[in-house]
């Protein structure tokens, strides 16, 4: 829904919040469920799986840190993958910022604000925050996120006690929300044949570096690789038009 | 099952390993970008280029976790991930982009993939 420029600030973080629950929040809360599961096969309380959704706020490095605590691996090596597979952040947080800051803004704000940076806030906030009055895209940003995280860490918690008690397609069907909502919410945001073609590229030559590459460089390499050729493809045509 | 830190180790050890292992090497980077993004124009080509790399790193990720899936999701055959993540976005190109129309057919895929191909 659009949003005026002369709405109080608790009715745009209602829309923000309705808009999340419209359906984007109910996707990341039924794909977090496969976290609590995760963190129930590894033994941890319930509590960390909750806290996971709400302070890491990413569903892959989620799934790496307990999928790597299930298999075995050092600690070192667990938050260094990790820290790969959230490379992605620092490009995805740079390109929404620009969106949410306002003059006079704190960097303490600012801070917060990026922690709720992951795909569907940044897919659903590129699309939709330039249509909206730039004094009120914090508190409809906020409202957004804020509803995508109160569900999900609903889910988590379900997802702790109920996934075992699944049978083994469903419960394969819930963590494959992730990847098949990834997706989803990359197509829904194509704009240009640059996008299509970073969307494209980076499905296509991630396995190949997985297979040539590895060490946990292998994603950041084939985002590079993807990305570049898709911007170079972007500025041709623009420059052509 | 990777053991706690022997010295650390107590009873509020997993939520340790959470914030060390997991939370720190993840919000590092969004708090980095807050710093880097100072002074950058909505449309400057520099920001054009990272939001296509962060665009690629997505679509990487999906191929990883279809390729490489965690947990139960490994039931499923190569074949039946593939169709579920090809079936959703021929929806999204076929249907103008009905979203939830999307995930509920590659969701269908993979619960019927499994069903029909897996032993389990």
């Amino acid at each position: 829904m659009s949003v005026s420029a002369d709405w109080s600030w608790p009715r745009v973080a209602l829309a923000g919040a309705r808009d999340a629950l419209m359906l984007p929040a109910w996707i990341v809360g039924f794909g977090l469920i496969g976290i609590g599961s995760l963190a129930h096969d590894v033994g941890y309380p319930v509590g960390v799986a909750v806290l996971s959704t709400i302070l890491v706020w990413a569903g892959p490095s989620q799934v790496l840190f307990f999928a790597s605590i299930a298999a075995g691996a050092a600690w070192s090596a667990i938050a260094i993958a990790v820290g790969f597979a959230s490379l992605r952040f620092l490009p995805m947080t740079m390109a929404i910022m620009p969106l949410l800051r306002r003059p006079g803004q704190s960097v303490w704000q600012q801070l917060l604000l990026s922690h709720y940076v992951a795909v569907t806030a940044w897919t659903e906030g590129l699309r939709r925050l330039p249509g909206i009055p730039p004094h009120q895209r914090v508190v409809y940003f906020l409202g957004f996120a804020n509803a995508c995280m109160v569900v999900s860490s609903i889910g988590t918690f379900s997802g702790y006690y109920l996934l075992g008690a699944l049978p083994t397609p469903f419960a394969a069907g819930l963590l494959c929300l992730t990847p098949i909502f990834f997706l989803v919410s990359l197509t829904a945001g194509l704009r240009h044949l640059a996008d299509v073609v970073a969307v494209a590229l980076g499905l296509a030559l991630a396995p190949l570096c997985e297979r040539f590459i590895g060490g946990g460089f292998d994603l950041i390499v084939s985002g590079l690789i993807a990305g570049s050729i898709a911007f170079l493809i972007g500025r041709r045509r623009k420059a052509a038009a | 099952m990777t053991q706690p830190i022997a010295l650390l180790d107590g009873p509020f050890w997993p939520y340790l390993a959470l914030i060390l292992f997991a939370v720190l090497p993840t919000e590092i980077w969004r708090w980095l970008a807050v710093g880097l993004a100072r002074g950058l124009d909505t449309d400057s080509p520099l920001l054009e280029w990272v939001r296509m790399v962060a665009t690629a790193l997505l679509a990487g990720i999906v191929a990883k976790l279809i390729v490489s899936p965690p947990g139960v999701l490994a039931a499923a055959p190569l074949f039946v991930r593939v169709a579920a993540i090809g079936a959703a976005a021929a929806v999204m190109a076929l249907t103008r982009r009905r979203m939830m129309l999307a995930v509920l057919t590659g969701e269908a895929v993979l619960v019927g993939g499994v069903f029909l191909f897996a032993k389990f």
